[in-house]
């Protein structure tokens, strides 16, 4: 059961495609998971037809036609059907941008209770990142710096306002103070992206709190 | 024919019609059909002549996309919507939404590809195709598709006019709030009705 959904702003944008790359892949992720803003979304791209349909038509060069039709016996390239070799149950977007398991990413040690791995997208303005939060184990007191989307992929979490499972969508900004935890029964992998970049300073820092790196200034 | 009773009363509204079985049976999405069943040319040459220039419209709504750009995505989409159309499912969507998304598709990644964007992502990976129950989708939501279409005519301008350039010309909420000098709240809020007016927001 999800309880926590993107905006209707969020998923506005992302049916248009002007959401940034990074987001657009977290609220694609957890359309995996939510029948609920699926059916949303299938109603906003028959929305962006009907908008489509009532343009004001461009004419088209002439040529264009025969171009197009002397290409149509060009072999279709293979991407078309590159994506259902699915091998094990994660969302295939994930994989793409994984490229292995869990285990064989670069992890960052913040803490003996939290690691991160940040996944490129090619998004330089989001940052993309794994969270790995241990069972039973609490991300410092921190703020964000801009807004922060979560999605949980594995386990749950909780903070001061709720309980957060497997696919569940959170957009926090930067007012917003909490302390998330892991459920004690099971690791907590979430999805977290962040349109103000992390910029880790150095061990020392981090070792002295984790979480004011994460929102230097 | 007039003493008959319409099977369905979808059939009388709109535009868009959809069969019992949920199939759409307009014009296009007949001729998609054709085209994916039967690779028929000339029924590409008539869905190219109205869809062309509509996709072009659509490449050069709003943004700095230059002429050769704009026909270039004319060709890459047209191209796909020939090879993609034995794919293309009446009961799912009508052709006019099926090929629009493949426009914004190629649209997002082109303006990728120009701003060198070095991605492992593609569109495709980003809007998967639906992999919903195709029947029961089209049952349920199908006369709701009626209903948008014919709410859509009634938006107020001020609503109307944000969704277009939301959806056509591929702004952000704050890009359109800058460009028509309105705070975002106010952008937001009238997303937020249209999305009332038009039955579009699911309760969650
Ligand atoms: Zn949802």
């Amino acid at each position: 059961m999800i309880n926590y959904h993107p905006d209707s702003r969020m998923l506005n944008e992302f049916s248009a495609g002007s959401l940034p790359l990074a987001q657009s892949a977290c609220v694609s992720l957890h359309l995996n998971y939510c029948s609920t803003c699926q059916r949303e979304s299938r109603k906003l791209q028959q929305m962006g037809g009907m908008l489509f349909e009532r343009l004001a038509p461009c004419e088209v060069d002439a040529s264009l036609l025969d171009s197009v039709m002397s290409r149509l016996d060009e072999p279709a390239p293979l991407t078309y059907e590159a994506k259902t070799t699915a091998t094990d149950e994660s969302p295939a977007l994930m994989r793409r941008l994984m490229k292995g398991g869990y285990k064989d990413l670069e992890w960052d040690r913040i803490n003996s209770g939290l690691q991160i791995s940040r996944l490129h997208t090619g998004d330089v303005e989001n940052e993309f990142a794994l969270y790995h939060i241990k069972a039973g184990r609490t991300i410092p007191r921190h703020t964000h710096k801009g807004t922060e989307l979560t999605l949980v992929l594995e386990g749950s979490f909780s903070d001061e306002e709720g309980i957060y499972q497997r696919g569940d969508f959170l957009m926090r900004d930067a007012e917003h103070e909490h302390t998330p935890t892991a459920a004690k029964s099971e690791d907590c992998i979430c999805i977290g992206v962040l349109d103000a970049p992390i910029k880790f300073t150095g061990w020392n820092y981090r070792a002295l709190n984790p979480f004011l790196s994460l929102q230097a200034h | 024919m007039p003493d008959e009773p319409p099977e369905d009363d979808s059939k009388m509204q709109g535009q868009i019609q959809v069969d019992e079985n949920g199939s759409r049976n307009d014009e296009w999405s007949i001729c998609l059909q054709q085209i994916g069943q039967t690779q028929c040319r000339a029924s590409f040459e008539r869905l190219f002549a109205h869809f062309a220039p509509l996709v072009k419209a659509f490449s050069m709504n709003g943004s700095a996309v230059s002429i050769a750009n704009a026909e270039e995505l004319v060709q890459e989409v047209m191209i796909k919507v020939w090879q993609k159309a034995s794919a293309y499912n009446p009961q799912k969507a009508a052709a006019s939404t099926w090929i629009y998304t493949i426009a914004r598709n190629s649209r997002t990644d082109m303006f990728r590809r120009l701003r060198k964007f070095d991605t492992p992502l593609n569109a495709e990976d980003i809007w998967e195709e639906d992999t919903g129950d195709a029947p029961f989708i089209a049952v349920q939501e199908r006369r709701n598709a009626l209903q948008v279409k014919e709410l859509l005519k009634t938006l107020p301008h001020e609503q109307a006019q944000i969704l277009a350039k939301v959806y056509m010309e591929g702004k952000s909420h704050s890009e359109v709030a800058q460009e028509l000098d309105i705070p975002l709240g106010t952008v937001k809020s009238r997303v937020r009705l249209a999305m009332q007016k038009l039955q579009i927001q699911v309760e969650k």
